[in-house]
């Protein structure tokens, strides 16, 4: 048997942490590229071969029609769910989709567990080279307001990686785990978690027991599809925008895009600790975009989305019949939490100051660590009690949603239904299980249908009753016993949205056949498309500097850089990935001057007010 | 078509080691998690006896204690059997919990139980000390959609929602005087249990609480749905 850890599977990063067995803390693990984040993005080279995190998303900027990020906003949906993201998100949804989204990358297709699959695969194997052991068991979080649907794709995605999921833990749950063994706390803690694509709120009670601490959820809230990516999105409107203003329109240039949206991502960090940034940027057409942007004018754009957090965190206090002073401590969470705005509408909001003593990037990792140890029986003194965010119901007469399990119940919980038929010689009675607050079956969710078979007879004869019953994941099963014969009473549930299990099994076959590659080989494959990109554009610069400003250019520097351009390429056809990623940095080091002379060049004529071809 | 009495009347006995269980959750004998015994009720899971009036703390750190025995955590080692017996377990606790920490799911619990929890037949009518006040809502909140698709000034509007938040607070504290209602009737309820009254008496009783029942869902739905009435009109008001 080996390792079990706990995965922060994330919009933008995800992360992969351990309890240590000396100390008892949890750990982040770092990965091949010195840092314990790992850019939540897959790309599909054009021999099929697949990369995950850190090359993946250097690829987003080369190629992106074969390269995915943010997948996780289509986890568990179907494409109808999607209009709204694919106006923002360069998804390419292929047509064909019915209940499961599939995504095409290159000439390849998959589902969104199967992509997932790709960067929890990554992580594994930063766990394995870590541990110089095999990791196959994992608890992996999600967010808390998660439908089953989504919490089933994150399972699936689990199982496509190898991986035993042992337990599927909230997000902001997770992060009080990890922050209650650091600051052992009691009382009432709120949880507020913004990360990437998903906003969530939970509010906890920390119990002491005699057995233990016992953490306690009274109710959680969310929108699954809110997070910083929508701050990204906004900000990559308003200056295309602007762009457009200068005459040059990015809307064929997908690499333009990418790079105008990391410039940007890299301003909105910026402001969190400055007043006031600048960015730079290149245009296709040649020329350049540049603009200053103060913290204040980034609040007034990215104010309504922050308010848009609100609504959760006031209902999720009034369903725990709290009010925000009775709130004890509050905690941030997410990497949109370090957002200057986000901190003082919080502190505002809860009139104290929120914690954020942990790394908000890393500490739902960690949680999900502890609660990895927890079920490993390591950890005896701890234990969580969380709940379903969302209510259950089945679909009654005239479209209307029976609740038969309400948000905020404890879970595992469970509920029996008695069903009987309706008219005489009926074989079938049809039950359609819904999730959400909506009281009508057409604006919940849908979950699954099924039918129960009963022999036929008069109307009313039949007894049936179905369990409903959701499990510490979330996740829910049913089953149905017959009240008459007392047996088990076989179901065939169909999921509204997802996978079904012959599906997770045949993808499961077919990708023995792309499979594990063993560590040396993948690090030699992401070297080499390390190396492939950098080699393209010391090339490009090099032409472009010849031909533009030739008597700038030094002919030691342009040896330099012919010479490492060479080595680098030896190195290439050879299978040494450490001599490949040492030769990328020396190629790295040689085009630095060149660079920056572009980029001042850029800039001084931008500023003049004229053209680039002008000059 | 009944179900065969052998069931119900065996003894329990653990699945493992077959000593008699007494329903436990666990058995005495090996320790084993045990499968709940059929017919047990919510009470019977916490140990209590049918009572009304319950000290919540003392609820709350029953469920706490057995929390730590029962929840999944403790089984992921185990063998499947036990695995399925303590998800079973620990969903029954958790609804239990849910169901008698709210006095109203535990009269409605309870009433369930005896058979004796029936909807009002006449759901849809109003009760009759509240005819007045309930005929007057129905006026304000015909007057509002009136105003509102009039575009009517914010004068007569204010007038409206201040009759509506009137409305409101009425239906507020009859909500109130029901739940003191209930609370009262349910504390003679445990006194007839304590004093072994007989169980024509008790029907009575479980009677009574029925209609309060009944009662009380027609006042909730009334503030309910001013409630929901007023939110929707806020950026009506403040947008004129």
């Amino acid at each position: 048997m080996g390792r079990t850890v706990g995965i922060d599977l994330g919009t933008t990063f995800s992360l992969i942490a351990y309890q240590s067995k000396r100390d008892g803390q949890p750990v982040c693990i770092p990965g091949p590229y010195g840092t314990t984040l790992c850019p939540s993005v897959v790309s599909v080279d054009a021999d099929g071969s697949i990369v995950a995190g850190e090359p993946a998303r250097r690829r987003l900027l080369t190629q992106p029609d074969r390269t995915i990020y943010s997948v996780k906003r289509l986890m568990g949906r179907g494409p109808a769910d999607v209009q709204d993201e694919l106006k923002i998100f360069p998804f390419r949804i292929d047509p064909a989709s019915k209940n499961v989204i599939r995504v095409r990358l290159g000439d390849r297709i998959f589902t969104s567990p199967e992509i997932s699959a790709f960067i929890l695969r990554e992580l594994r194997s930063w766990a394995e080279q870590f541990f110089q052991d095999t990791v196959d068991r994992a608890v992996i979080t999600v967010p808390a307001y998660f439908n089953d649907a989504q919490r089933q794709a994150t399972r699936d995605a689990g199982r496509l990686a190898g991986l035993e999921v042992l337990r599927l833990v909230n997000e902001p749950t997770a992060a009080a785990l990890a922050y209650g063994l650091h600051e052992k706390k009691r009382g009432r803690v709120a949880v507020y978690d913004f990360g990437g694509g998903t906003f969530d709120i939970s509010i906890l009670k920390l119990i002491s027991t005699t057995e233990g601490d016992i953490y306690q959820v009274l109710s959680t809230n969310g929108d699954t599809h809110l997070g910083g990516d929508d701050i990204d999105n906004l900000l990559l409107g308003a200056a295309r925008e602007e762009i457009r203003g200068q005459g040059t329109d990015l809307a064929g240039h997908p690499e333009a895009v990418q790079e105008l949206r990391k410039a940007l991502i890299a301003a909105k960090h910026e402001l969190s600790t400055s007043d006031k940034t600048a960015i730079k940027f290149a245009l296709p057409g040649g020329g350049i975009y540049f603009r200053e942007i103060s913290r204040r004018e980034l609040d007034q754009w990215i104010r309504p989305i922050i308010e848009r957090t609100m609504a959760p965190v006031r209902q999720a206090l009034a369903d725990a019949k709290l009010k925000p002073e009775e709130i004890e401590e509050v905690v941030l969470v997410g990497g949109s939490t370090r957002i200057p705005l986000v901190r003082s509408t919080v502190e505002q909001f809860f009139g104290r100051r929120p914690h954020a003593e942990l790394n908000p990037d890393e500490v739902v990792a960690l949680g999900a660590a502890v609660q990895a140890a927890i079920l490993e029986g390591g950890v005896k003194d701890m234990l969580l009690l969380d709940v379903t965010p969302l209510s259950l119901g089945i679909e009654t007469m005239g479209g209307v949603v029976a609740k038969i399990i309400p948000r905020n119940s404890t879970v595992p919980a469970s509920a029996q239904e008695l069903f009987t038929t309706g008219v005489e010689n009926q074989t079938g009675i049809d039950i359609h299980v819904l999730q959400g607050e909506r009281e009508l079956a057409k604006d919940c969710r849908s979950l699954a249908r099924f039918q129960l078979k009963v022999p036929p007879g008069p109307a009313g004869l039949a007894r049936i009753e179905v369990k409903f019953l959701i499990d510490a994941s979330g996740i829910l099963q049913v089953s149905a016993r017959d009240l008459h014969t007392e047996k088990e009473h076989s179901i065939e549930v169909q999921p509204s949205y997802g996978l079904d299990d012959a599906e997770v099994e045949r993808i499961l076959e077919e990708s023995i056949t792309f499979a594990e590659q063993d560590f040396a080989e993948r690090q030699l494959i992401e070297a080499r498309n390390e190396a492939e990109i950098i080699l393209a554009a010391a090339q490009k610069s090099l032409a472009r500097e010849q031909a533009e400003a030739s008597s700038e250019f030094p002919a030691e520097e342009r040896k330099a850089i012919e010479d490492a351009v060479a080595a680098l390429r030896e190195a290439g056809a050879g299978a040494d990935y450490k001599r490949i990623r040492a030769l990328v940095d020396v190629l790295n080091q040689a085009t630095t001057p060149l660079a920056e002379r572009m980029m001042n060049r850029a800039l001084a004529t931008a500023l003049a007010g004229k053209r680039l071809e002008e000059v | 078509m009944s179900t065969p009495s052998t069931t119900a009347a065996a003894p329990a006995a653990c699945w493992s080691c077959a000593a008699a269980t007494g329903g436990a959750h666990f058995c005495a004998a090996c320790g084993k998690i045990q499968p709940l015994p059929p017919g047990a009720d919510y009470f019977a899971f916490f140990g209590l006896p049918k009572k009304l009036t319950l000290d919540p703390a003392e609820l709350e750190q029953k469920f706490h204690s057995l929390s730590w025995k029962l929840h999944p955590d403790n089984f992921v080692r185990a063998s499947e059997a036990e695995r399925e017996l303590s998800l079973e377990r620990s969903s029954q606790l958790n609804d239990a919990y849910r169901t008698l920490r709210d006095p109203v799911g535990r009269v409605e619990y309870l009433l369930g139980l005896a058979g004796m929890r029936k909807e009002g037949q006449h759901k849809q009518q109003a009760p009759p000390e509240l005819l007045e006040e309930v005929f007057e809502l129905n006026e304000s909140l015909d007057a509002l959609r009136e105003a509102r698709q009039s575009d009517g000034g914010s004068g007569e509007m204010k007038g409206i929602m201040a009759k509506l938040e009137a409305a409101q607070h009425k239906f507020e504290s009859s909500l109130a005087d029901v739940d003191q209602e209930l609370a009262r009737v349910s504390g003679e309820w445990d006194q007839a249990l304590d004093s072994g009254a007989d169980a024509a008496s008790r029907n009575k009783l479980m009677e009574r609480m029925n209609e309060i029942l009944n009662r009380r869902s027609y006042i909730r739905n009334l503030v309910n749905s001013v409630r929901q009435e007023l939110a929707g009109t806020w950026p009506v008001v403040r947008g004129s």
